[in-house]
């Protein structure tokens, strides 16, 4: 019961934040990965992405489920969780960071501006500093950030047995494409 | 002798042909399988909604063993149904959430299954999906809506 009580406080509070048209919001984000190898290409989609963008502070944060990764081969997809992601054990990816570049970006006027976005990536476990470069368009009350980028699996202790070793590529390249709206 | 040279050979073009059959038959079938249907298999749990989110609310890891990656039926009440599009799919969310509750069950359908105005918010619903896990919400992947 505490726990609701606490939960629902801090949603009435992350509410009331809201309501300033400060912070900026969604579920329903979409991130998906491309592995491209002469063998084999592959790629999976998650579209139940939680966000948050803080427009005054410049805050963005970022947090998915492993599990929410659709491949198009069920095998794959199982794969994926069990060997290399151990998704029972570390069922969350997330990534906490700050706009740099804030005073360039005028979140109250319509058009496409270039971001700079330097935070911590944690993924199966391993957190690493990191920053990435994207966009953030501005479209009346709606706000969309998309970036794209790589990520070395090793750097983050995702073994690859050597069996399928040049089915998947050194560098899987991640798109992040998430729509805000304001609450 | 002759005979005998041409069983063996009989023998290993018969041993060469299953092998190749069979490695059709794996590459084609069980490697390029598509995800199996969660509509056609039994539910691993049955539960409500509310309690499905209080009991990650209270203890998301034990929850988390006790649903994460299985099949779970959830009974609700729709709170809003979404269309999320992209590129290369769209897919349907149907949020289930009873009013005075601030989390819920956030369930996602491929397109081809559900479409946009089959349900209402309001409507009363049997799901059956697999649990991702917990974020704001409990996420069940590749629904089925339960007749």
């Amino acid at each position: 019961m505490k726990i609701r009580l606490l939960s629902t406080l801090s949603i009435l509070f992350l509410a009331s934040a809201l309501s300033f048209g400060q912070k900026y919001i969604t579920k329903t984000g979409h991130i998906w990965f491309f592995s491209h190898t002469p063998m084999e290409d592959i790629e999976a989609h998650n579209r139940q992405v939680v966000s948050s963008l803080d427009v005054s502070a410049g805050d963005m944060a970022f947090v998915l489920l492993i599990k929410s990764f659709e491949f198009k081969r069920a095998l794959m997809q199982e794969h994926f969780n069990e060997n290399y992601m151990e998704s029972d054990k570390l069922p969350k990816a997330n990534f906490k960071g700050k706009i740099t570049n804030l005073k360039q970006i005028d979140f109250k006027k319509d058009g496409t501006y270039a971001a700079e976005v330097t935070g911590d990536l944690t993924i199966h476990g391993v957190t690493k500093s990191v920053t990435y470069k994207g966009t953030i368009v501005v479209k009346g009350s709606s706000i969309t950030a998309n970036a794209k980028f790589t990520i070395i699996p090793q750097d983050y202790e995702i073994k690859i047995p050597s069996l399928v070793e040049n089915k998947i590529a050194k560098e899987i390249s991640v798109t992040v494409d998430v729509v805000y709206n304001a609450n | 002798m002759a005979k005998r040279k041409k069983i063996i050979t009989i023998g290993l073009v018969a041993v060469v042909l299953i092998a190749f059959v069979g490695f059709l038959f794996i590459k084609l079938y069980i490697f390029k399988k598509p995800d199996a249907s969660v509509a056609s298999k039994k539910p691993d749990v049955e539960i409500t909604a509310r309690d499905l989110v209080n009991s990650f609310e209270t203890n998301e890891k034990s929850a988390n063993t006790k649903f994460l990656a299985k099949i779970i039926l959830v009974q609700g009440v729709v709170n809003n149904v979404a269309e999320t599009k992209s590129d290369t799919a769209s897919e349907i969310t149907v949020y289930l959430k009873d009013k005075e509750e601030t989390s819920g069950v956030m369930c996602s359908f491929n397109k081809s299954v559900l479409t946009k105005d089959q349900l209402k918010p309001g409507d009363s619903v049997k799901i059956k999906g697999i649990c991702s896990g917990y974020l704001m919400d409990v996420v069940l992947n590749k629904c089925a809506i339960v007749k």
